[in-house]
């Protein structure tokens, strides 16, 4: 019992932190971003780099950090702004995007799967059941990012103005509020997050050109449920995770590993607004 | 050979080699046409790192056969095709290699749905079609023989030695869910609750999960004596892996899907794992040294190690040239039932695929030490693959 | 002016004569081909024309109508299942086969009818309804994994037995499939009623409002190209003899958009051509580049989404028609509008009031933007609704013509109650209803933006395109007296702006409501269009005995046309009367206050 409620915990916390980067693209430009696998991918890769020149592995972190940023600078300029008032062709050509990150990547490294060790080993005793130590950790990852996150949004002026043109982008231009240079920043830190959250879920996976892809459309879902609101991606996290875990186990894996996709669809069906304020 | 992660263009070297040793073969060639043998492998997709050393032993083989005169005179070259792993990219391979490059004989590897997708090809081709992947057993085709193993041979191993050596009577099972960790699983529990055991546990994730939390939490939960698995190679092998060392899972655990470079690559969570197959590459016997040898001096540092994939490779392209050898002619007709009669002596032994178009092997049980090589435990000789095609002659 | 008919014979070759010409030929072009091509490129080709005939539905689907879809793979696997599931497990003869193709179009059909249900419904999002067809797929695979041995989960089924017929006449089944529904396809949108797939793409909003029920609409286009792709599948797996779990996945689903998009989405051919192009290409390349080509493709379909939205269709055409000599292209014909037979309206008709509100109110969360708003309206009123900005007019329109619009209160159009019905169920009651800023149809011309506006009254034809247009009286007479009615064949994008609100107007009056709902009309109209258009209102009125309903601000237009004026302020009714009695009231000058010095002058001028 103690087991099940951990791993919905920890379920919880690995959506958060996949799908968080996600939820900033598409609450302020309203457009979902597909190549997100990809940067989920780069950030794998830079566990990967940091392994190979032989430094710890949380250094991954902020590399996977600063390779998403740039990365995100170049995606943003070329392929989502000329796309802006297209939305439904900017989910295709990011999901274009995903295609050649992954084949570049496999030309670089290889099609093979690579391993990266994990920083902490094993599993823990708690609460009188062993639960596995890294898994425990990203639930505390989880809640930093959260807190980052609202600390960036609700306590600087850029987040304000982030916060400003997501509730009205042409009110905002009108106040004199530079959109353009919101959405570019928002782009690039959803593209941080993205890769930093590929770097972070290494040691629990397996590192190869395709790793993103299997993540995008529940991260998909589960931001479209979300709204924009941060606090409305925990609860989805938590409640859709949990139900993907319960189902899991309870059931059978091959429907859990559909019931984020499923359970969203038909929320949105009734509910647009999802789990957001209406 | 504990090598990390490589920059390294390894498709580039193999292409670059392929090249190399297509364009040596073709200059050698004499007046005859030469005799094209197929291979459609994973190139791409699932497969995509095991088939780099498929592609090797062929290569190695087919060098080695033309250094001596070739097959009835005639030189031999190799048709690689990327069959991306699946049904649809096997099509394509499949088809390119029969009706456009047209080549005498298919012998390669593939997955279970590759092989599947190829087989009505092979059929309305009429080509000899050397399968030589382990798999989940019973397919047959009027056109194919396999000389790698089937459950029948792998499983019993293990299995023994767990009930035996590990004193384990309870069993759970993790595989994923596809037809060869289900056929593999099926024939594992079948045989554990023939030998007296019990299976308190069997649980399956899609081929493409990496998430196995649940199914962990309920293997805390049935506490069994030993773990056997049957997951999709590549990314559902190391994930498992990954995630029962992570959670602290110790008890004896056999991987019924790796093979040793996998496992080598695995790192520390391997350590522990006993696998079974029918070959390893510390197998002590002068064919294997030989071979090892050959491979060495050829491919240097391109290397990738000889597996349990690879070597049936190399064994059936000499299968193939008794085989034409036996009847004396390229003839399909004539080739088909002679590749039955024939034998050859390589890296695992004695090959001959008598029974039921499948053959008697060797197989190893051995346990992934900590430097990443295995250590044979045990080895069992002429292990009898079981009635596979029983309406094929 | 004199109810007559335009004196003119159109001529009319008929394009389904060029059609059939176009594919019988390619017949007899296919079966040639069947046997001079080698096995390799005949393999290739029938695998290549099946993929064509799915891609043709994605173009109807995306490229014609705007739905983004990424499941057209599904319903494809569905089709390729269906045959190898009965094979493998009931065996092969020619009822099962027949039982097969029944049971997978069946079963697509119902598929179909679900993901219509779930994804298009008024007021849905054209996102939704893509992450819809995006989950279909999955979770088809999904479930054909947990299949078990059933359905041979992800190695899938082969060895089944099938048709035995020679690979050639496979060859030709397969083109000749693709060839009949190319085109079945191309009569279709070249039709009237096929202009109604582009036009609900470029403005579903309009089409809504122009008594277009929207969502069926899309979800029978929706089941009819599922069954389509059933069957291609069918033949598919007949063929193969082999299905597997990536025939039905949304990686081919992707790899179908990008054919069409790399091809030339909205053009028929260009999928066709660039599945061909690409499907056969691949085989021949992708053996000696198999990881450079899917980076090339995928580069190739970047460049194209970003810079090149149409595809590549529309360059070889333009090099095309620049290499071949010039020739009329034969569906400029023009088109002929004609009087429609007016409808009865009885007297009856006349004696309850045309649109009757009752306490009606709205609000955002709590902010109260209407409240207790109450009045009649009837045959033959012009009534003017006035207000400073955020009184709540325009919230009002809405709230007449969308049952689901207002929070409480009630409406009733000819004396129906409206409840939640949608802005296409109202237009049946006999409402019309003309946005702010003209919304017609871009691509379309003159003609066909009439012709849909016509399509709950005289449904169009759905393979052919009709000469003449019939229109009701007020209709032609707008385009008479803007010159519209001598352009039937420009494009809407090229009027300027008066004849895009003209156009919009003859395309709401051509819907021949008793009620029509004018936002602010006159927004950008010259003096002299203000007065032809006011005067087309009165005659609206008065001589066609339409009740008009006119949110405005210019209060000199205004006070010429209106018999009645209501003052809005504050989402509340402050006066409701008589042009002369609004114009001079007190509680009126104050409410404008704060408006321009103009206004304030004119009324001055007013009173005096």
């Amino acid at each position: 019992m103690l087991n099940l409620g951990l791993d919905v915990a920890t379920t919880a916390a690995i959506l958060f932190i996949v799908s968080a980067g996600l939820l900033m693209v598409f609450g302020v430009m309203k457009i979902i971003n597909f190549s997100h696998g990809a940067f989920l991918t780069v950030g794998g890769y830079a566990s990967v780099i940091v392994a190979h020149l032989g430094l710890a592995w949380w250094w991954g972190v902020p590399f996977a950090l600063a390779i998403g940023f740039v990365l995100g600078i170049a995606v943003e300029r070329f392929i989502v702004r000329p796309l802006y008032a297209r939305p439904l062709d900017a989910i295709l050509a990011t999901w274009g995007l995903g295609i050649i990150v992954g084949q570049i990547v496999t030309l670089i490294f290889g099609r093979g799967v690579q391993m990266v060790a994990s920083p902490v080993e094993g599993a823990i005793p708690l609460f009188g059941v062993q639960y596995s130590a890294y898994r425990l950790i990203l639930i505390g990852v989880a809640l930093v990012i959260a807190l980052a996150l609202g600390w960036l949004l609700n306590g600087t002026r850029l987040g304000l103005q982030t916060r400003a043109v997501i509730m009205n982008e042409a009110l905002a231009r009108g106040l004199g509020i530079s959109s353009s240079r919101v959405r570019f920043m928002t782009f690039c830190t959803g593209a941080a997050l993205a890769s930093a959250a590929g770097c972070l879920i290494t040691p629990l996976a397996s590192v190869d050109p395709n790793m993103g892809v299997p993540w995008i459309v529940g991260a998909f879902m589960l931001v479209l449920v979300s709204g924009s609101s941060l606090l409305s991606l925990a609860v989805a996290s938590i409640v859709l995770g949990g139900a993907q875990v319960l189902v899991s186990t309870f059931v059978n894996p091959v429907l859990g590993g559909l019931t984020i996709a499923v359970l969203a669809a038909l929320l949105l069906r009734f509910r647009p607004e999802g789990f957001a304020r209406g | 050979m504990k090598k990390p992660s490589s920059f390294r263009n390894a498709r580039g070297a193999t292409a670059l080699a392929l090249l190399l040793s297509l364009a040596a073969t073709t200059h050698a060639a004499l007046a005859a046409d030469p005799v094209k043998i197929g291979v459609p492998v994973g190139l791409s997709g699932a497969n995509s790192v095991v088939a780099p050393s498929v592609v090797q032993a062929a290569q190695l083989a087919v060098e080695e056969i033309n250094a001596k005169g070739g097959i009835l005179g005639r030189q031999v070259s190799l048709e690689v095709a990327d069959d991306g792993s699946g049904a649809a990219g096997a099509q394509k391979a499949f088809d390119s290699l029969i009706f456009d490059k047209k080549v005498n004989a298919l012998i390669s590897m593939e997955t279970s749905a590759a092989r599947n997708a190829g087989l009505p090809i092979v059929t309305r081709g009429k080509v000899p079609f050397i399968y030589t992947s382990f798999y989940e057993g019973r397919s047959c085709n009027r056109y194919m023989y396999v000389d790698a193993w089937v459950p029948d041979q792998q499983v019993a191993p293990i299995v023994d030695y767990f009930m035996k050596q590990q004193k384990a009577k309870t069993f759970f099972l993790i595989g994923s869910d596809y037809a060869f960790g289900r056929g593999m699983l099926d024939f594992t529990k079948s045989y554990i609750e023939k030998q007296g055991g019990k299976v308190v546990g069997n649980e399956y994730l899609p081929m493409d999960g990496s998430d196995w939390t649940s199914i962990i939490s309920k293997l805390q939960a049935a506490k069994p004596d030993a773990i056997i698995t049957s997951t999709a190679g590549g990314a559902p092998n190391v994930t498992l892996t990954k995630q029962l060392r992570a959670a602290g899972v110790k008890v004896p655990y056999g991987n019924l899907a790796v093979d040793e470079g996998t496992a080598k690559s695995m790192g520390a969570d391997a350590q522990g794992i006993y696998i079974s197959g029918s070959y390893v590459t510390n197998i002590d016997t002068p064919a294997n040294r030989t071979f090892l040898a050959a491979m060495e001096k050829r491919f240097g540092k391109d290397l990738k190690t000889p597996n349990d994939l690879s070597v049936p490779e190399y064994e059936a392209v000499y299968l193939y040239k008794a085989a034409v050898e036996k009847a004396g002619t390229f003839d399909t007709a004539k080739v088909i039932p002679a590749l039955a009669q024939v034998s050859f002596d390589g890296p695992r032994g004695k090959i001959q695929m008598n029974k039921q178009r499948h053959t008697p092997l060797t197989m190893y049980l051995g346990q992934v030490q900590a430097d990443g090589s295995v250590k044979v435990i045990e080895s069992f000789r002429n292990v009898d693959p079981g009635a596979q095609c029983p309406a094929l002659k | 002016m004199a109810d007559s008919a335009y004196a003119l014979r159109a001529s009319a070759a008929s394009p389904w004569r060029r059609a059939l010409l176009a594919g019988g030929v390619a017949l007899v072009l296919l079966a040639v081909c069947s046997v001079v091509l080698p096995t390799f490129l005949v393999n290739n080709l029938i695998r290549a024309f099946l993929y064509a005939a799915v891609a043709l539905t994605v173009d109807l689907l995306w490229g014609y109508t705007g739905i983004l879809t990424f499941g057209q793979s599904a319903f494809f696997g569905i089709g390729a299942y269906a045959a190898g599931l009965i094979f493998t497990h009931a065996g092969f003869s020619l009822p099962l086969a027949a039982g097969a193709l029944v049971a997978g179009i069946g079963a697509a059909w119902l598929v179909s009818r679900a993901v219509g249900w779930l994804a298009f419904y008024h007021g849905a999002s054209p996102l939704y309804a893509s992450v819809v067809t995006l989950v279909l797929p999955i979770v088809l695979v999904q479930g054909i994994y947990s299949g078990g041995e059933f359905t041979g989960s992800s190695s899938g089924l082969s060895g089944f037995d099938s048709f035995d017929i020679p690979l050639e006449a496979w060859f030709f089944i397969a083109g000749a499939f693709l060839i009949c529904l190319a085109v079945t396809a191309w009569m279709f949108v070249r039709s009237d009623a096929g202009r109604l797939l582009v036009a609900i793409r470029e403005n579903e909003a309009r089409c809504e409002y122009l008594g277009i029920d929207v969502s069926r609409y899309k979800a029978r286009l929706m089941d009819t190209c599922a069954v389509i792709a059933a069957f291609a599948g069918f033949l598919f797996a007949c063929v193969q003899m082999v299905v597997a779990p990536e025939y039905a996945g949304f990686v081919f689903g992707t790899e179908l958009v990008i054919w069409v998009a790399l091809g030339g989405r909205g053009s028929l051919i260009g999928p066709i051509a660039g599945t061909m192009l690409i499907d056969v290409g691949s085989a021949y390349l992708s053996g000696n580049l198999p990881y450079v080509w899917t980076l090339l493709v995928g580069v190739a379909f970047v460049v194209v989404i970003v810079a090149m939205p149409r595809g590549l269709a529309p360059v070889v055409a333009i090099g095309a028609r620049r290499a071949l000599p010039r020739r009329r292209r034969a569906d400029a014909e023009p088109v002929v509008f004609a009087v429609a037979k007016a409808r009865e309206h009885g007297g009856a008709e006349e004696a309850r009031p045309a649109l009757s509100i009752r306490g009606v109110q709205k609000h955002f969360g709590s902010l109260k933007v209407l409240d207790g708003i109450s009045f009649d309206a009837r045959a033959g009123e012009l009534l003017s609704l006035i207000g400073p900005n955020g009184a709540g007019k325009s919230t009002l329109m809405r709230c007449i013509a969308d049952g689901a619009e207002r929070s409480a209160g009630s409406v009733e159009i000819g004396g129906t109650d409206i409840r939640t019905l949608a802005p296409y169920d109202c237009v049946a009651l006999g409402i019309g209803r003309k946005f702010q800023t003209a919304t017609v149809f871009e691509s379309l011309t003159v003609a066909e933006a009439l012709r849909i506006a016509r399509h709950r009254v005289a449904p169009p034809s759905k393979w052919q395109r009709s000469p003449v247009l019939e229109l009701p009286q007020p209709a032609l007479d707008v385009l008479r007296l803007t010159g519209l009615d001598r352009m039937p064949g420009r494009e809407c994008r090229y009027l300027s702006h008066g004849q895009k609100q003209a156009l919009e107007l003859a395309m709401v009056l051509a819907l021949e409501p008793r009620t029509v709902l004018l936002d602010e009309p006159t927004a950008g109209l010259t003096k002299q269009e203000r007065t032809q258009i006011g005067e087309i209102f009165v005659a609206l009125s008065s001589r066609y005995r339409m009740c008009l309903l006119l949110v405005e601000h210019d209060l000199e237009f205004v006070q010429q046309i209106s018999s009645r004026i209501i003052v809005l302020h504050q989402g509340r009714i402050v006066m409701d009367g008589g042009v002369d009695e609004v114009v001079n009231s007190e509680l009126v000058r104050s409410v404008y206050a704060g408006e321009s010095h103009a206004a304030a002058g004119t009324q001055e001028e007013g009173r005096a």
